[in-house]
């Protein structure tokens, strides 16, 4: 078990008396056998997503039928398409997802600094204060927000979904813990260079930090991506609306689900995520080749 | 990153201008209507049955908009029937309610309760609505002989069976009786030694109280009255007593989930189940086998609790705005739409004269099990109108589960059960003053 | 030191407005009578609190959370730096594992709940299936109340191990790799490696884990209010999914703010409990 959880880093560069080379590939194979199975299990439930989204209705619980659907009636898709304006449900959980992120990033940053390298008076309560956000039940603060949106002016607008999430008491714990994990020496030596906070925030902390930055990216664009509760109750027209709403209708309260449809839209709404995951964990391990603490 | 907000906001009001004139609808503040000014209406519904009802909504809504000179209706899908619920009461709470909504019929006191519908007994009854609404559905939206909505969608649960599995165990017609149903569900039920293979029945879970109150109803009993519920009644009692005898006899499944036994059903886990009438055209064109409906199974006589819900109209609007609501809402439910509307989706037609209509002739010829919902709903009625229905639900179910689970006898059960209920009926009452 | 308040302003105003205030209006609340829909609210003094002690269901949901948080959160933990030890690397394939473990975590709740009910299926379920060609008995899941919570327990270490994972990996790519290669050439197996170097160097990032997961949990309310609405016989009710209940579905506004005040105060002790006793033990490489 041991051996094969944990695999030999492979630095780049400056390995010291190279192993036989049998061992390495024993290594690898024991991971792999381990893994596979273990992702495929993991992985189930997305191929019976995909497999039931390009079934017929009668298929989907027909004992009879195989696991795979007769005929693949990729029309799912476009049915799926037509229950509701997709398209400009795409464009608004783009324009809401990204817009958090952004926001969410410049203020934690600026925050995980100060609860990381700062000392001030109020530290620790005002610490405590950031976790409040994580810690409160988010239904019990639906009604007050609700209204003060309102007060705003701000109900079904795209910014109704999107100005309550701008502070993030997670990210801010998650990037306070990060930057404590830098060497101070590092920040030490750009300061007697004469540089200020900013400069070594930006230079120093956030380059170094970035596995974190993206990790939490990913996290909080999940999380808004299929938030459907919040923007169900502060949107009313559909030219503002975002995907999980579209989902919502496929997910029929009444009458038992339209298997196919839903489990079609659920691969439409999760496409774009996984695409971008994809992407994002390969420069995750890229990013740290050129940060020079791996 | 604040510059990007505001700019977002200015755009999007910009861009929809919906915002602005909702806001007149303020508390006491009567915006008369001033002529060739088109009075915009906001109509919040949910969705129960099908992804498309979406699509068919905004036809219905593009259609009224096209032919009504003057009104503009806005239609808001706003999840399922709590979600609705939910929505409209927040939208209340400030004061700026929709013009309609399409709640469950439950929630006809809760809305009472926040005085946020407006009566519309004398437009009814100048109207043909008296006349030519199926009197159950009608009731449903009625409070102390004034009417507070037009039933738009309304379902009954109804015996749902599989035929292949009733020719297999030589079962000829459904059961009538619940004598009759134990019989069925006994020899429905497939055993391979102690593993269960099939069920006989299952009644579907989250909603087993609707479905609990029509076993009250079948033996007798309407369980709940204006201010109090009676589930501590002797039928109420035996209601419960015969389900926890088809779970003993394993026949019955203790418990389920609203989609895991309309999947059961499909799948043939189950040969019969109790589920919405809404559900009919979902099972009939998904279930690999042929499908019968049937009523419920009587006691002492038939009985069902209706479902589905009306149109409400607000109180707290301009009367021009009222007007125009009414106007809608009597043009949802006339005889085309509510017979089209029955067709698409299965709900039942509320009008007698859409059940008369060539298209709706001609579809039950086609599909003859939806004319048995509209058979039973002679014997059904609204299902709890009772203050804080939404809690007495989750106790009668939490109960009835109890029970089921063998964790407490059924006469505990329901008596506990009936005097919190009965507890928290007082204390919104006491609050209403 | 004036800088720190600067840096802390941006986010101090977003949750002042939308963290703050609800927290101080949930306080005034719980002292009211106030239902959702209706502007007039009456006093009450401490009757929200006192019903809370009486309130048979309340304990229950209680416990049901307890037990889902402390054995939910530390076994996806558990399972998930296992798996983020075992994919830091840049071995081949590594990529394909990553993202098998993580995409749960994108299938919105929705859909991801609906599956599993479909999974759990006593009749036709794929789990039963399972269960019984390896000679196990087959079991009712959310049908029992019994087995709906484990049930939904599994699920969550299914769709939140991925989560965890992705912050490990994250602080993992932060040790120096020299560290290793120097354990290794001492000689130490790699057991005594992830024990003795590993854990202890992530220990601010698994602490952060802990305590997030902690609060995490809060997520569950997302497959109870899909998959089992509570049910059945209040077995899967939990205090998040008891407050939505009690705030939205039976306007009882008051009486959730009086819910959601004890559990803020239940929290912050189990927090103020793991800062003490965990937040001591762990090691930040940046300071000395």
């Amino acid at each position: 078990m041991s051996d094969a959880t944990h695999p030999a880093p492979v630095p780049a560069v400056s390995r010291p008396a190279p192993r036989p080379r049998w061992r390495k590939l024993a290594r690898q194979n024991a991971l792999h056998l381990l893994m596979a199975p273990l992702a495929l299990l993991w992985l189930s439930p997305l191929i019976w997503i995909l497999v039931t989204s390009l079934k017929t209705n009668t298929e989907v619980f027909d004992q009879a039928a195989g696991f795979l659907p007769a005929s693949p009636k990729f029309s799912n898709y476009p049915s799926t398409l037509s229950v509701a304006p997709f398209g400009t449900y795409l464009i608004n959980s783009v324009i809401v997802t990204a817009t958090i992120l952004a926001c969410q990033l410049v203020t934690i940053t600026l925050a995980a600094y100060a609860f990381a390298r700062l000392t001030f008076p109020g530290k620790g309560l005002l610490f405590t204060l950031f976790l409040l956000q994580v810690m409160f039940p988010i239904y019990a603060i639906f009604l007050t927000n609700f209204v003060t949106l309102r007060e705003m002016g701000l109900v079904n607008t795209i910014p109704a979904m999107i100005v309550p999430f701008v502070a993030s008491g997670y990210g801010t714990f998650m990037l306070r813990q990060s930057f404590r994990q830098v060497p101070s020496e590092l920040s030490d030596a750009a300061r007697l260079d004469g540089c200020g906070h900013m400069a070594i925030l930006w230079h120093v902390y956030l380059p170094l930090v970035k596995p974190t930055l993206i990790a939490f990216g990913i996290i909080s664009v999940v999380t808004h991506w299929n938030d459907y509760m919040w923007p169900l109750l502060v949107t009313n027209s559909e030219g503002i609306r975002t995907l999980p709403i579209g989902l919502g209708l496929l997910a029929k309260a009444d009458s038992g689900a339209d298997w196919p449809r839903l489990m079609a839209g659920t691969t439409i709404v999760v496409s774009p995520l996984l695409i971008l995951f994809v992407i994002f964990q390969r420069r995750f391990i890229d990013s740290f080749m050129h940060t020079g603490v791996k | 990153m604040k510059s990007t907000i505001s700019n977002l906001t200015r755009r999007r009001l910009l861009a929809s201008g919906l915002a602005a004139p909702f806001v007149s609808a303020m508390p006491g503040v009567l915006t008369p209507a001033r002529a060739n000014e088109t009075v915009k209406l906001q109509f919040m519904y949910p969705v129960g049955v099908s992804g498309d009802i979406n699509t068919i909504i905004s036809n219905m809504i593009a259609e009224f908009n096209a032919t009504h000179d003057g009104i503009e209706v806005e239609a808001i899908y706003a999840g399922s029937y709590d979600n609705t619920e939910q929505k409209v009461i927040t939208a209340l709470g400030v004061g700026e309610p929709p013009a309609l909504w399409l709640p469950i019929n439950s929630s006809l006191q809760t809305f009472l309760g926040l005085d946020a519908l407006e009566d519309i007994t004398e437009q009814a009854k100048a109207d043909d609505i008296y006349d030519d609404f199926i009197g159950g559905f009608l009731d449903t939206a009625v409070s102390e002989d004034r009417l507070y909505g037009l039933s738009f969608q309304p379902s009954t649960p109804v015996l749902y069976y599989n035929k292949d599995a009733y020719a297999e165990a030589g079962i000829e017609k459904a059961p009538e009786t619940w004598d009759e149903l134990f019989q069925a569900a006994k020899a429905l039920t497939v055993r391979d030694g102690d593993a269960l293979k099939r069920w006989g029945l299952i009644i579907g879970g989250g909603w087993h109280d609707w479905m609990f109150e029509g076993y009250c109803r079948q033996n007798g009993l309407v369980p709940w009255e204006a201010d109090k519920v009676l589930w501590d009644r002797p039928e109420s009692v035996e209601a419960l007593e015969f389900w926890k005898a088809m779970v003993d006899a394993g026949c019955m499944a203790p418990a389920s989930t609203w989609q895991g036994s309309a999947n059961d059903f499909m799948a043939g886990s189950t040969a019969m189940l109790y589920h919405s009438t809404g559900s009919l055209t979902n099972l009939r064109t998904s279930s690999p086998f042929e499908v019968g409906v049937a009523f419920m199974p009587k006691r002492k006589q038939f009985g069902a609790s209706q479902g589905g819900g009306p149109i409400m109209i607000a109180k707290n609007q301009s009367d021009a705005k009222k007007e125009a609501s009414w106007t809608f809402a009597r043009w949802m439910t006339n005889t085309e739409n509510q017979a089209a509307w029955s067709r698409a989706t299965g709900y039942l037609a509320v009008r007698k004269s859409s059940w008369e209509q060539p298209e709706m002739v001609e579809y039950l010829k086609e599909v003859p099990q939806a004319e048995v919902a509209m058979k039973q709903s002679e014997f059904s009625g609204a299902f709890l109108q009772v203050p804080a229905y939404s809690r007495a639900r989750d106790t009668l179910k939490s109960a009835i589960d109890r029970t089921l689970a063998g964790e407490v006898a059924p006469e505990a059960a329901l008596k506990d059960a009936t005097a919190e209920v009965n507890r928290e009926i007082a204390r919104v009452m006491r609050r209403r003053g | 030191m004036w800088l720190a308040y600067a840096l802390l302003l941006p986010s101090l105003i977003f949750l002042a407005a939308f963290t703050y205030w609800p927290i101080l209006r949930s306080i005034w609340f719980s002292l009211h009578d106030v239902l959702l829909g209706d502007p007039d609210i009456y006093w009450l003094g401490a009757e929200n609190y006192l019903r809370l002690l009486e309130d048979r269901l309340f304990w229950k949901v209680l416990g049901n959370t307890a037990f889902y948080t402390m054995i939910t959160i530390p076994l996806s933990i558990v399972v998930a730096l296992l798996l983020a030890v075992a994919l830091d690397s840049k071995l081949r394939g590594m990529a394909i594992y990553r993202s098998a473990f993580f995409y749960p975590v994108m299938i919105p709740s929705v859909a991801a709940g609906m599956v599993w009910v479909f999974l759990y299926a006593p009749g036709y379920g794929p789990i039963n299936e399972a269960l019984t060609a390896v000679g196990l008995p087959r079991l009712d899941w959310l049908y029992d109340s019994t087995w709906a919570l484990p049930a939904i327990m599994i699920m969550a270490v299914w769709k939140y191990s991925g989560y965890f994972m992705l912050i490990l990996l994250a602080a993992l790519k932060l040790v120096p790799s020299d560290l290793y290669e120097a354990a290794r050439l001492d000689g130490v197996s790699g057991w005594q490696r992830l024990l003795h170097i590993t854990i202890p160097l992530v220990s601010p990032t698994l602490y952060f884990v802990i305590i997030i997961g902690t609060l995490h949990s809060y997520q569950i309310f997302d497959y109870v209010y899909v998959m089992t609405q509570g049910g059945p016989a209040d077995s899967t009710n939990v205090l998040t999914f008891y407050i939505y209940q009690n705030g939205f579905q039976y306007q009882d506004i008051g009486y959730a703010s009086a819910l959601a005040n004890v559990l803020l105060v239940f929290v912050l002790g189990l927090i103020g409990l793991v800062a003490m006793t965990l937040g001591r033990k762990v090691h930040y490489l940046g300071e000395r």
